[in-house]
């Protein structure tokens, strides 16, 4: 394919591209990708229920942030913080022990070995260009008792679009906690961040990674594909407060044996607030477990998506693989749209999934309110259970108390 | 002045009249017990006085220490001093004991104009009320009800009475499924929390529990009213012959 041709892909679907591309292996790959595919509409069946092609159809120009020094909004102890802009720069590079951090300029390093700019939409734009990424690279062996905190403050006004970068590599026998929080209160309701984290955790590592997605009036994809060598453990835990649109795609793919990996979400809606998980775990060889719980509450006239799957190679014997999706309904004009799969081609493994939908449990409300709890605090209590099952997984102390004030803040702000 | 006056109490659920003209009067200080044959109306009579929203009154009033009991929502009624012991204690999974209870007590002191507990004075306060009903402390840890015994279950409805010290106490058949030492605590536990102030309403089945909780009041219900009212020895009589010489004397009237 010629450039001209590849170069044309992009300034179809969005504007200011011109002289953010470079000519490289990668963005072409990307760019031949999208050319094929162009960004899925709602006819396609992994974005059915969620309307991206929407916010491309009413134009979406490229924008560069400057970076401007911050401070975490949120108060964490034990925490080492990274502030980013729009695209993920930033200028605050810190320096911890057996822990590499950098911005790479270029796209050879390690970036899009994943292959994920051939598999996804999105992730094929975000390739094609995002100017920066911030690389993490935790050493071979290093225990990391510190959470290292991607602090990405969101601002897009309308129409802006920008394209964010990270990848994480957790090297054999390294432990490390990261949490990577998107926040912004400003986001015009016609931009979108579209952000990749691609993550490779080696033999014997071990990597909690944590989202907070809290951004406003605004729009966020956000893609993370992660490879996991053998007896490797990785936990990721996704909580969705706000934005208008969020969608995740999450996939795993397990590539030795004896991995132990845990995908986590919750998520709370209200008004029309749309917020979509899709999740892949590719299970290919023996001796592996895959433990996903997703749980969500809808209130207002939101629209909830889950799409799970869990896929067992031939290889995969003695795969445990299981899937769960529990919903509580607030309100009659709320939808839930859930689907967990499961596609096994090995004959010994133990698989199970299960989904619920359903509105809070009255009998509990009324024992709750006759013990002499008011039925906000009845159902506050009961929520906050609910969403304790998710929280549990969450090791850092003081961010699962903030998770727990912000899960509390959401059901105060939807009693209004 | 008597604690609860319901006069002429009908109530209904799922379109089928139960309560169908219900008196009572409850003193301070005085122990009723309800019984009946199934289908009576002795749960859903607790149920209403509760408030459970599924069940509807559509005639009679209530009286509670004063104020219009029915005009209440069911959490004012527990922090005006009413106190149902569930027939069926509802299980919650993720809220531990310790936490609701702290809500709970914390609701009802506000309202009764108390200080709330410091955390050190609520686990003293928890730790003699546990006590009371030989609760073990694992299960005043774990979450509310969940994977509890049935007699687990209702010595944990009598120490959340313990902690609410209301001034009516509705024990729902809390002695159904009670082998005969479950039964022996519960009973003691209610024996304790008796006083000249306050007073409890017994629904039960059988007379057992009654050889435990020694009642002032013994009063049977049949067809949503009530058909006989006498001292203990009614008790024992129902024991002896049963309901149906009640449905006959009716029957015949």
């Amino acid at each position: 394919m010629s450039e001209i041709a590849t170069k044309s892909i992009l300034t179809e679907l969005v504007s200011g591209v011109e002289g953010q591309v470079a000519s490289c292996k990668l963005s072409q790959e990307s760019e031949a990708f999208l050319a094929e595919t162009g960004i899925p509409s709602k006819r396609h069946e992994n974005w059915k229920y969620t309307n991206i092609k929407r916010l491309f159809d009413n134009g979406l120009t490229v924008v560069k942030s400057a970076f401007s020094e911050q401070t975490s909004v949120l108060k964490l102890t034990n925490t080492i913080s990274i502030g980013l802009t729009n695209d993920a720069v930033t200028n605050q590079l810190p320096s911890i022990d057996g822990v590499e951090v950098f911005m790479a300029d270029d796209k050879t390093e390690l970036l899009g070995s994943t292959g994920i700019h051939q598999k996804e939409e999105l992730a094929a734009l975000n390739t094609a260009l995002f100017q920066n990424a911030l690389v993490i690279r935790v050493k071979k062996g290093t225990n990391l008792s510190s959470t290292i905190l991607l602090d990405q403050k969101v601002e897009l006004k309308d129409n802006a679009f920008a394209n964010s970068r990270v990848l994480i590599i957790v090297e054999d026998g390294a432990t490390a906690t990261f949490l990577h929080h998107f926040h912004g209160t400003e986001n015009s309701d016609s931009s979108l961040l579209n952000h990749v984290t691609e993550v490779f955790v080696g033999q014997n590592a071990r990597l909690e990674l944590n989202y907070i997605q809290e951004i406003g009036e605004g729009n966020l994809m956000t893609t993370t594909e992660v490879e996991c060598q053998r007896d490797s453990n990785f936990t990721t835990n996704c909580i969705q407060l706000n934005g208008k649109l969020l969608r995740n795609n999450l996939n795993i793919r397990l590539k030795g044996e004896n991995i132990e990996t845990h995908l986590n979400g919750f998520y709370m809606l209200n008004s029309t607030e749309l917020f979509d998980n899709h999740t892949h775990v590719d299970h290919f060889e023996p001796n592996c477990t895959s433990n996903e719980t997703y749980r969500g509450i809808l209130a207002g006239r939101s629209t909830g998506v889950f799409n799970g799957k869990v896929f067992v190679h031939p290889d995969a014997q003695k795969t445990n693989g299981y899937q769960s999706n529990n919903n509580i309904l607030l309100s009659d004009e709320a939808t839930m749209n859930s689907k967990p799969e499961l596609e096994i081609y090995a004959d010994d493994v133990k698989c199970s999934h299960g989904s619920t939908t359903g509105q809070l449990d009255e009998e509990a409300v009324f024992y709750l309110r006759a013990r002499g709890l008011d039925e906000f605090g009845a159902t506050a209590l009961l929520l906050t259970a609910f969403a304790g099952d998710v929280l549990k997984a969450v090791s850092n102390e003081t961010l699962r108390a903030t998770l727990e004030q912000k899960i509390q803040d959401k059901l105060n702000s939807m009693r209004a | 002045m008597s604690l609860l006056t319901i006069k002429n109490l009908k109530a209904r659920v799922e379109e089928k009249d139960i309560l169908k003209g219900f008196n009572l009067t409850v003193n301070p200080g005085e122990v009723h017990a309800i019984m009946g044959p199934n289908g009576s109306g002795k749960s859903t009579l607790a149920s209403v006085l509760a408030g459970n929203p599924n069940y509807e009154v559509t005639d009679g009033e209530v009286d509670f220490d004063g104020k219009d009991l029915l005009e209440m929502a069911p959490e004012e009624r527990a922090r005006e001093g009413l106190f149902l012991a569930f027939q069926y204690p509802i299980e919650i999974p993720g809220v531990s004991n310790v936490n609701f209870m702290k809500s709970a007590v914390a609701e009802v002191r506000k309202h009764r104009g108390l200080e709330p507990f410091d955390a050190k004075e609520f686990l003293a306060f928890m730790k003699e009320k546990k006590e009371l009903v030989e609760l073990s402390g694992s299960l005043a840890g774990r979450a509310v009800n969940e994977g509890f015994s049935g007699g687990e279950k209702k010595r944990n409805e009598i120490f959340q009475m313990a902690m609410l010290n209301p001034k009516l106490a509705i024990l729902d058949e809390t002695d159904s499924g009670l082998d005969i030492d479950a039964l022996r605590i519960v009973a003691s536990g209610v024996n304790k929390l008796r006083s000249k102030d306050n007073a409890f309403i017994i629904i039960t089945h059988y007379q057992r529990l009654l050889d435990y909780i020694v009642p002032d009041f013994v009063h049977v219900l049949y067809n949503g009213k009530i058909v006989r009212s006498g001292t203990k020895e009614l008790a024992l009589e129902l024991e002896e012959k049963g309901y149906d010489w009640i449905k006959e004397e009716l029957a015949e009237a």
